[in-house]
Formats: structure tokens, C-alpha cells, sequence
């Protein structure tokens, strides 16, 4: 007996043309491949009474925890899967990172006391490098059982998160994060650990009894101003720093709160990390001025490539940027810095798409400032590499793309930015792939075999009606100018509002949501019976998702990967060749039968769509009121609605889903139809008021109630005349 | 396809009224949607209700027959089951209907449907137009497959006539000049020669009522 939980379990869902793996685009964008799709429809489906909602919050974050231990700071700092949502062009994105943000705001007091992992038991793993890459791979490891120490040089953990201001990411999360994290994942942790001339050696580590390594040391190198290739001159001049120093030891608290009060800040950069620089200066009292080489023009191949989010917000808090302009010499007076000489740059990158920015030194201007912070990019340090000979003879890190093993020592592992600058959850994404190559190494597998994954993005439905996107909110600019979060959070109507704006665009499969909050046993089958098809084709016009075909020369076939399950399909076939599984005509008339015989006078059934009113499933009606609730309001038929004033029914109500929130694109909207249509044929024999149409905005039971209420008294009318 | 509509339910009453064992027998023929087992079920159904309103119990036995009007197919199909049988309601067009009534002469046969013309359905606007007429003299090879003895409201051979105005008929703005809708078809093919070409009176005759397939 297969259990519920497993039952609800993802599937993988291959694409019968393309052979693909057929996922939402959303899921394909995250490194984590975090099941998106899921806890949307999840949050959409959430349950009215406040202790239940939270306590189903809580298992949709423990479903993201066991892909993604650290989504409560993805929360904060990533966003990707909003870059390839289907919605995007339409009317923005769906806000994943604010949606994950409330699961993490009821996650982490819970987080708190999350029980460990079974404690590990197989062999030793070093991970060199305490950064999101690296405890992404601790993680992974001891999921699988090893015993994991993560080295880590400076005095905390976090990598690159320890360079994120505050005000983006607040400094409880990431302790509270990791903290947990390795205490439920038994992660051994040894802090200032260097490696290399002063310190340890992989050597070392083997006769420590590690296994294997994973070294994941990112970036922590400023780059330095240079013009053509030449270092630009005036660097060591006091009041010029790299901006990532000022980063790190702000968040440390090293800083005083107005160090730069009264003083003329220039930032060089133009990317995001000089965005936070530029705001933490203005957050410690500065005159801030950004000057970057490349264009205002995001779309132009040399625009700036600093978020938008970053760059609206720095000119709100009035930081002025100045654009298309590079740095070709630090000035200074008695040592101190006074300006810096700025060139026109004409371009960026070359026709190759190489960074080799061409400046017109004729056009010349200078910025003035008290001190200048360079963040113009970070690089690795490679010195250890190089000693433990992991570079080829281009002095690159020389791995193995696929496996991330390092081509010149079996048994180390290397990702993360060190490998290629990249975002947060890239370098998470590293983890987890040489978790699964460590593990392979250490059973003396292969390392490669049977990884390789295409992937093919699902479709917008057709049918489809857009919403607007919420629009952020930010503290106004006098109340954010210090290190506190100023985004406003979604409240948890608006979270469920949001989570609902999502098109579910992925198969059913590799979703399931309605399969784990128990609304169906299954992702129900379609049952097609050709011998009883009449080739007329309607199935493949009406179905909203496309998942019919004609087969040639007679007959249809049904794609079950794109089926969406609504039972429009079997509704419309004139031949009733059609069945859906779990809601079998037979089934639903049965359920007919038994309401039929176990309410009272006068009688009224409800046939209701799961999707619209399921939040309060469990709720008690009168005795007079017996509820079928349906997948879809689509899987209606005029067949069922006869059948229930047959038997004796004196009212049927059909309540689906606004058509602009049907999560089936149309069926809402054909129920309604086919509804109408029966209403007039109704009419002809004088039983027109027994059958009434709805539609209840989500999570709004009382409209359910109100339009039950009218209902009942009209058919409590039509009752008490009859009886007399 | 042949595009009927459903009668209204009080007159299916009015004629079924005298009987009580009825047999609905729906086509899965031309018509769309296809009054098939799905609509012979409802109809069924409903008549029922509208029967015990009326004090009367009807007892229906529902089938489909995938075309009526082949009298071979519909007999090897019905007869099986008419025993008991007092009437029959067919959901066919009126010449299914006919066919119906020539395999069970002993039997009342009744429409449930009322038959209007040979038609197509526009599927995304839900609307079914008439597209020929039967007039045994097809055209369609000369006029760019549109038909102007269906579409144009005066059957003009050589059209189109002044009336024509802004693409649209005098006689009914909404339709549209199916002349004008040849024209532009034969432009479109390089065809216009077509156009100089007269064509003589249509010979009623053609259409007459009997030929030999």
C-alpha cells in the first residue's frame, strides 16, 4: 500500500517529444531547482483559522528546507526564478522572494527547534570555505550520512553573506540560519583555520582522516582600479579603501555609526555590490557619488548592470551617479585623496562580449570628494591552489564542469565563485553537486554517469487572465537611511493573494500540492474510451491546456504531462467516451444518492470547485445542505445536475471560482455555459429557480454562505408553495 | 455539417404525451455539437422532470446511432431495441427523423430537433452559418470556394449588386457581401479573369429530389 506522503511526492515529468525534463520555468531558473510551483499552490490553498495556516506554513517551509536549508536569506538576497516566470511580461512576475520571505518569518522560531538529522556516521568530509557554497555541501553531506568539518579562515561563517549590508540582510537571519543549520545537520565547524604557506595543507587533512574535500573560498580579493591594463596611480593615498572592507566591517560593528557625516563619498562601480556600498555610505552620513564605466541604458550592451530595485532606490536616498565616466588617475593632496581624473568611457565591452573598456582620455572630468571606495569586481585567491597544484598550466582552476572534481587531484572537489563569480544560489547549486559527486567518489561510483539533465519549460495556459503584480513597498527615504530592513513584508492575505496569482505552469506531477493537502488521492487520470469516440473533436477545442491531440486518421490522444486534471474534457464529450479518474460519473452520482437520501427538506446540493472554497472543506452546513466538491467546477455536467433533481433534490447550487481566478484558465468559465445553457432549457418546464450559478472569490467562505442563504430561501419558497 | 437546434421542451411534452415507453435515439453524425448519447441522456432527463410537473411518467431507453439517415445502419442499430418501445424521439435532423420513420412505420416518430440548413461552424465565435444550399450545380471551382447562391441574401450569380456597401450586404449589415468576399479571395489568387466570365441563369432542375450516386 503506497502511502499518502509518497503518493504526494514530485514526480519527474519527461516530455514525450522532446525527451526534456518538463518542469515550470520558474523551478528550471533555480539553482536549488526548489519545487516553486508547489508551495505556491501550497500558500494558495492555505486554510482560514490562523493556528492551522501556521502550522501548514511551517510544512511548506520544511518541504523548501530540505532542498534549500538557507531560503530564509534566499529570501532576501535572490530572486531568480522571478527572472523566468511565465507572468514576467506579462504583468511582472510573480513575488517568489516576498512569498518565501512570510514562510521564513513563520519558519525561523520553529527553525529553532527543527529536529536534527539522524546523526552521521560515514566517513569524514573537509569543506574549506564557510560561504553558502560550502554549507550547502556540509548540508548535503551529512544528509547522506558523512561526518563534515567546514574550515573557514575568519572568525564567523556566512563567506560573501558577511558582505551584505544589513539593511538587505538582516544579521539575526544569517546567524540564526547557520546556526541551526549546524546544529541539525551535525556540521563540525573550525573557525580562522588558514590554509596554504601558514597554515594547513590538503595533506594535512587526509591525515586528519578526511576523505575527500570541497573547497569553496569565493572571492574574497577586491580588484584594484586599473586603466588599459595599467594600475591606476594614487591608490595608497589616505581616504582611498576598497568598498568591500567597509562592507565587512560595518556589518562587524566596527564602524561608528556617522563616520562619514560631512564628508564627500565617491564609489567606483556599477554593479550591485557598489550599489551597497554607495547606500551604506550614505547610511554612515555621507555626500554619496557613484561613477561607473558604463551607460544609464540597462538594454544597451554597456548599460549598467546593477539592478533596477538598486538603482531607483540609491537616487531615492539622493545618490547621484555619474554614468559612462572610468578613473585614470587618483589625485591627492599631502597624502590624502582629493579627486579622481575621469575619462569618458565609449565602451565597455569589446565585440567579443570581453570587459575592455575603451575611454576617450580627451574628456575629461573630475570628481572631488573626502574618500573614494573601489568596488570594481573581486577575485579569488589562488596562492593555495596553486601550491596544492590544482591550476592548469593557464593557471585556472581545472575541474571537471560536471562533477566539479579537480582534473589533477582526485578527491577534491572545487565551486562556488572561486570557480565563477556568480550569485548566492549558484554557488549553493556547487554544494550540492559535489555533495553528489563526493558521494559517488567515496562508493566508488562513477562520477559522471546518468547527471546530465536537458530541461523544458512549461507554457503559459491559454486562456489565462492576468493580474497585477503587487507593488513593493519601501519605507520613505527619511525613516531608511540606517541599517534596518525597510521593505515591507507581505501580510498574509496578501501573501495567499499573491501565491494565487501564480499559474501553476508546470505539469501536475512534478507539483502535487493538491495531493499533499489531501484534496485527491492522486493526479487524476483521463480514461478515454475510443470505441465509443466520435471524432468530433471537442475534447481537443475546449481543453485549456492543450494535452489533446488528433491522432490520424481517427481518434484522440491525451498528453499527460500537460493535463491539469479540471474534467472540462469529459464534461463536453457528447459520446460520454470520457471518464476522469477519482470522479468517475458513477462516483459522483453515487455521492448524488447519498445526499439525495441524507438531507432534509426541501433538499439542496452544492456542487463546488475545490480550488475556490476548499479552505474551509471541513466546514458544517445545515441539514438541509449536502456538498460535492469537485477539481474543477469544469467537471460539472448537465448529466449530474439532472441526475441530483431527479433524485429528488429540490436545488443545485454550483459555485465555482471567479473566471479571472479559475486555475484552470477556462473552466470556470465553461461551467458557467454549460450552466446557463441548461438554466434555459429549465425554463421551458418551468424548473428554472432550481438551478443557480456562483462564483466565490477565494478564501471568502461568507460568499459561499450568502449566496446559499439566497438560494435556500428561493427554494424554501418554491417548497412551502408546492407543499400547500 | 446540418445545423439544427433542440425544440422547445413543451412541445416535446405535447407530442410525447399520449405514451409512456419511449426510445430516444441520438446521431453522431453532422451536427455540432453532436446530439449523441450525451444529449439523448439530458433530453431524456429533462423531459422526465417536465413530465412528472405534468403528472406523467415517462420510462426512456437512450442510444446513439452514428448516422441516422443511412437507413441500413440506423435499422441494424435500432431494431434491437424497440421492443416495448410505443414512440420514438429523434435527435437527428429532419431527414434522420424521416429515415427513423420510414424503418418504424408502425411507430410515431417525433423531431426533437428543427432543422435549419447545411451550414459551418465559426468555433471560437460559436456561430454556425449556412454554406450551401444544394443547388446541384457547384461553383465553387469559379468563385474561389465561397459560395455565392448560399451567401449572397439574393443568390447572385454575377455579383455584386449595388447594394453592396463597405463589404457588407444591404440586406443585412452584419453579414457579410459574399461577393465581395470572392473578389478578394480571387485577387488573392490571381484570379480575377474569373470575374469577366458570365454565368448563365442557375437550372433549377439540378436540384431536384432523386439521383444516382
Amino acid at each position: 500500500m503506497v502511502s499518502q506522503k509518497d503518493r504526494a511526492q514530485v514526480e519527474e515529468v519527461i516530455d514525450e517529444v522532446s525527451g526534456k525534463v518538463y518542469l515550470p520555468p520558474c523551478q528550471i531558473a533555480c539553482p536549488l531547482g526548489e519545487d516553486i510551483q508547489r508551495s505556491h499552490a501550497m500558500l494558495a490553498l492555505l486554510r482560514l483559522e490562523p493556528e492551522e495556516a501556521a502550522n501548514q506554513i511551517i510544512e511548506i517551509g520544511n518541504e523548501i528546507y530540505e532542498k534549500n536549508p538557507l531560503f530564509p536569506i534566499c529570501s532576501y538576497i535572490c530572486g531568480l526564478c522571478e527572472k523566468e516566470c511565465n507572468y514576467k511580461d506579462e504583468t511582472g512576475a510573480v513575488r517568489r522572494k516576498m512569498l518565501v520571505r512570510l514562510i521564513a518569518e513563520h519558519y525561523l522560531p520553529y527553525l529553532e527547534t527543527k529536529p536534527p538529522l539522524p546523526a552521521p556516521t560515514k566517513e569524514k568530509v573537509a569543506v574549506i570555505g564557510g560561504g553558502p557554497g560550502g554549507l550547502m555541501c556540509a548540508y548535503e553531506l551529512s544528509k547522506m550520512g558523512y561526518q563534515v568539518s567546514i574550515l573557514e579562515r575568519n572568525p564567523e561563517l556566512g563567506g560573501a553573506l558577511q558582505y551584505i549590508p544589513r539593511y538587505r540582510l538582516p544579521q539575526e537571519i544569517v546567524n540564526s540560519v547557520i546556526n541551526s543549520l549546524l546544529r541539525i545537520a551535525h556540521i563540525e565547524v573550525k573557525l580562522g583555520v588558514q590554509m596554504g604557506d601558514s597554515g594547513k595543507t590538503l595533506k594535512d587533512l587526509k591525515s586528519e582522516g578526511y576523505r575527500a574535500i570541497f573547497i569553496a573560498t569565493g572571492t574574497p580579493v577586491p580588484r584594484p582600479l586599473t586603466m588599459e591594463g595599467e594600475l591606476v596611480k594614487g591608490a595608497e593615498l589616505e581616504g582611498v579603501i576598497f568598498g568591500l572592507n567597509l562592507l565587512y566591517e560595518v556589518n562587524q560593528g566596527n564602524v561608528p555609526p556617522r563616520l562619514y557625516k560631512g564628508k564627500r563619498v565617491i564609489v567606483v562601480g556599477g554593479g550591485n555590490v557598489a550599489f551597497d556600498v554607495a547606500r551604506t555610505a550614505r547610511r554612515l552620513g555621507g555626500d554619496v557619488t557613484l561613477v561607473c564605466l558604463e551607460c544609464e541604458d540597462k538594454s544597451s550592451k554597456d548599460g549598467i548592470p546593477a539592478d533596477v530595485e538598486e538603482i531607483e532606490g540609491a537616487t531615492e536616498e539622493g545618490i547621484k551617479i555619474v554614468y559612462s565616466r572610468g578613473v585614470e588617475e587618483i589625485i591627492g593632496e599631502d597624502g590624502k585623496f582629493r579627486k579622481i581624473k575621469c575619462p569618458r568611457c565609449t565602451s565597455v565591452f569589446d565585440e567579443d562580449g570581453r570587459f575592455n573598456p575603451k575611454c576617450d582620455r580627451s574628456d575629461v572630468i573630475y570628481v572631488e570628494g573626502d574618500v573614494l571606495l573601489v568596488t570594481i569586481g573581486q577575485a579569488p585567491e589562488l596562492a593555495f591552489y596553486r601550491q596544492e597544484g590544482l591550476l592548469n598550466e593557464r593557471g585556472r582552476i581545472d575541474i571537471d564542469q560536471l562533477t566539479l572534481m579537480n582534473n589533477l587531484k582526485p578527491g577534491v572537489f572545487i565551486g562556488g565563485d572561486v570557480k565563477r563569480v556568480g550569485f548566492a544560489a549558484e554557488a549553493m547549486r556547487d554544494g550540492v553537486i559535489a555533495a553528489e559527486s563526493i558521494d559517488r567518489y567515496l562508493k566508488g561510483k562513477e562520477l559522471g554517469v546518468g547527471r546530465k539533465k536537458e530541461y523544458e519549460s512549461a507554457p503559459i495556459l491559454k486562456g489565462t487572465h492576468y493580474k497585477p503584480q503587487p507593488e513593493l513597498v519601501w519605507a520613505p527615504v527619511e525613516e531608511r537611511l540606517n541599517f534596518e530592513p525597510f521593505e515591507q513584508g507581505f501580510t498574509l492575505e496578501q501573501a495567499v493573494a499573491e501565491a494565487r496569482r501564480c499559474l501553476c505552469c508546470g505539469p501536475c506531477k512534478s507539483c502535487k500540492a493538491c495531493v499533499a493537502l489531501e484534496f485527491q488521492p492522486e493526479i487524476p487520470e483521463i480514461k478515454y474510451n475510443e470505441e465509443l469516440c466520435i471524432d468530433c473533436g471537442n475534447c481537443v477545442f475546449y481543453c485549456p491546456c492543450d494535452a489533446i491531440k488528433f491522432k490520424s486518421p481517427r481518434g484522440v490522444r491525451f498528453d499527460m504531462t500537460l493535463c491539469r486534471a479540471c474534467g472540462l474534457c469529459v464534461a463536453v464529450c457528447p459520446a460520454m467516451a470520457l471518464e476522469m479518474e477519482n470522479w468517475e460519473r458513477e462516483h459522483i452520482s453515487a455521492l448524488i444518492t447519498k445526499a439525495a437520501s441524507e438531507t432534509e427538506k426541501p433538499k439542496i446540493l452544492v456542487f463546488r470547485c475545490q480550488w475556490t472554497v476548499l479552505p474551509p472543506l471541513d466546514r458544517k452546513f445545515a441539514p438541509n445542505v449536502g456538498v460535492i466538491d469537485l477539481p474543477c467546477a469544469a467537471r460539472v455536467e448537465t448529466f449530474h445536475i439532472l441526475e441530483a433533481l431527479q433524485k429528488g433534490i429540490d436545488g443545485v447550487l454550483i459555485a465555482a471560482c471567479p473566471e479571472e481566478d479559475c486555475h484552470r484558465q477556462t473552466g470556470s468559465k465553461e461551467a458557467q455555459r454549460s450552466v446557463v445553457a441548461l438554466g434555459e432549457r429549465l425554463s421551458q418546464i418551468g424548473l428554472q429557480d432550481r438551478l443557480h450559478f456562483c462564483t466565490v472569490a477565494p478564501r471568502h467562505p461568507e460568499e459561499l454562505d450568502r449566496e446559499l442563504e439566497q438560494f435556500r430561501q428561493r427554494i424554501e419558497a418554491i417548497y412551502s408553495k408546492e407543499s400547500r | 455539417m446540418i445545423v439544427t437546434t433542440p425544440k422547445p421542451l413543451d412541445e416535446l411534452l405535447d407530442f410525447l404525451s399520449p405514451y409512456t415507453n419511449i426510445l430516444i435515439a441520438g446521431c453522431d453524425g453532422c451536427t455540432q455539437p453532436p446530439r449523441g448519447l450525451r444529449e439523448a441522456k439530458t433530453l431524456s432527463q429533462l423531459l422526465e422532470l417536465g413530465g412528472k410537473l405534468r403528472n406523467k411518467n415517462f420510462t426512456f431507453k437512450v442510444t446513439t446511432v452514428a448516422k441516422q439517415c443511412d437507413n441500413y445502419l440506423a435499422a441494424s442499430i435500432l431494431r434491437p431495441q424497440i421492443n416495448g418501445v410505443e414512440a420514438v424521439l429523434s435527435l437527428a435532423c429532419g431527414i434522420g427523423t424521416q429515415t427513423l420513420a420510414e424503418i418504424f412505420p408502425e411507430l410515431p416518430v417525433f423531431p426533437a430537433q428543427n432543422t435549419h440548413f447545411m451550414g459551418a461552424e465559426e468555433r471560437e465565435a460559436g456561430i454556425l452559418e449556412e454554406r450551401c444550399v444544394g443547388c446541384g450545380d457547384c461553383l465553387l471551382a469559379v468563385t474561389g470556394g465561397i459560395c455565392p447562391v448560399a451567401r449572397c441574401s439574393k443568390g447572385l450569380l454575377n455579383g455584386a449588386c449595388g447594394g453592396s456597401k463597405e463589404g457588407k450586404c444591404e440586406l443585412d449589415p452584419e453579414k457579410d457581401c459574399a461577393w465581395i468576399l470572392i473578389y478578394e479571395r480571387l485577387k488573392k489568387m490571381g484570379k480575377l479573369e474569373l470575374l469577366k466570365e458570365f454565368r448563365p441563369p442557375r437550372d433549377y432542375q439540378l436540384s431536384g429530389w432523386r439521383v444516382t450516386p
